[in-house]
């Protein structure tokens, strides 16, 4: 059996943080704990090549690195590619998520992770992968490499995968048809009674949770800040340069408006089906309130206006989108040094 | 609405910070009034308006 594991700079033995910029490397043979997923794996499996590369690095040049990343896997001819574990770890997580699925679908080889729960890369491609939950704690490797080798194996064997709770993988937002002892009546009203007396009982279907996030302290000196406008209702340049699409973009755009006082009708159009756009058409305004802001930032009132907007479609868009494209925003708008932001939408 | 803080409720889906319905003096009004209102909930430690 032969298996390709990608590291990332820590795992890999490079080095911490400050080794986070380092390309993509290929080393013969396993590394780290490559060497223990070797062994857990058994029989004749080997760890042919290792893949490092710094975290930043992966995703700074992902698009690049994934391709190259690619070609290596492919010439090692391998059977199974593994990636990680990446516990807490977001850029290794959000590496390691596009590395297997890129490798699935182009390969059609099993491929095998491990993240927390709360990793980045878990919400991009939990529906795609089979992702160990590995929880945040490292020290616990070696039972989530155990996890990985079982399944890797399962998978290579074309075997049946159980129940996420069973093969220890985290739960994929999929369904399955399975034939039950109960009715569905009958599972509801069980469920119910032991709600009703406070016993435990296990909900067949879990409703999406957001996580809370915390109300950021209010602005101090309005007068001084610095605001930015952003939309969800999918207001593109003329001919939408940037290619966002109308349902479930997974992009976003950062226009110019400096010098502006006023979005011209002729100067827009609207990437996004789920509203009547007539009247944003004929006055982009009404959807992003440049001209007022512009008004108020002349008065003093705010510090300054950014002088780019920034724009996506929010119809029909997939979490697994949205909370990429908003965590893209939010990096962005922190780096330019934006105290807050007005956020309109459809 | 979900948990959202600092929500101002506008102007419906079709043209959420403008009106088709008034005179343009009378949007450019109804505008600066919703974009104040926002303003005034980021000074503001309120959750909802």
């Amino acid at each position: 059996m032969r298996v390709v594991h990608y590291l990332n700079q820590f795992f890999g033995g490079l080095g911490g943080e400050e080794k986070a910029g380092a390309p993509l490397e290929v080393r013969d043979g396993a590394v780290g704990p490559g060497l223990l997923l070797e062994q857990l794996l058994g029989g004749n499996a080997k760890v042919v090549t290792t893949l490092v590369c710094g975290d930043n690095y992966a995703v700074e040049k992902q698009e690049a690195m994934i391709s190259s990343a690619l070609e290596k896997i492919r010439d090692a001819k391998p059977d199974l590619f593994a990636a990680g574990p990446c516990f807490l770890a977001g850029r290794y997580g959000i590496t390691a998520g596009a590395l297997c699925s890129v490798v699935q679908s182009k390969l059609g080889i099993p491929v095998v992770t491990g993240m927390s729960e709360e990793n980045p890369g878990v919400d991009l491609y939990r529906g795609m992968l089979y992702i160990v939950d590995s929880g945040s704690n490292s020290a616990r490797m070696r039972d989530v490499l155990a996890r990985m080798a079982n399944l890797a194996k399962k998978l290579m064997n074309h075997a049946e995968i159980g129940l996420p709770a069973e093969e220890g993988y985290l739960p994929r937002g999929l369904i399955r048809d399975r034939f039950v002892e109960q009715t569905a009546a009958q599972r509801l009203v069980a469920m119910v009674l032991a709600k009703v007396k406070g016993e435990p009982f296990e909900s067949e279907m879990m409703p999406t949770a957001f996580a809370p996030i915390p109300m950021p302290p209010a602005l101090k000196d309005l007068a001084k800040a610095k605001v930015m406008l952003i939309t969800d209702g999918g207001l593109v340049p003329k001919g939408n340069p940037d290619k966002i699409q109308g349902s479930a973009a997974t992009r976003w755009g950062s226009y110019k408006i400096e010098g502006c006082d006023d979005l011209k009708a002729e100067d827009y159009e609207i990437s996004h089906g789920g509203y009547d756009p007539q009247f944003v058409r004929q006055d982009p305004d009404r959807l992003v309130p440049l001209d007022a802001m512009r008004e108020l930032e002349r008065e003093g009132v705010i510090g300054k206006l950014h002088d780019e907007f920034i724009s996506t479609s929010g119809l029909a868009n997939p979490l697994s989108n949205t909370r990429r494209m908003g965590r893209e925003m939010a990096e962005r708008v922190k780096q330019l040094g934006i105290d807050a932001v007005i956020l309109t939408s459809t | 609405m979900v948990g959202s803080n600092r929500t101002v409720r506008g102007n419906g889906i079709v043209h959420v910070v403008g009106d088709a319905n008034v005179s343009p003096e009378q949007e450019k009004e109804l505008r600066r009034k919703l974009v104040e209102k926002a303003l005034e909930t980021l000074r503001s430690e309120k959750e909802s308006f």
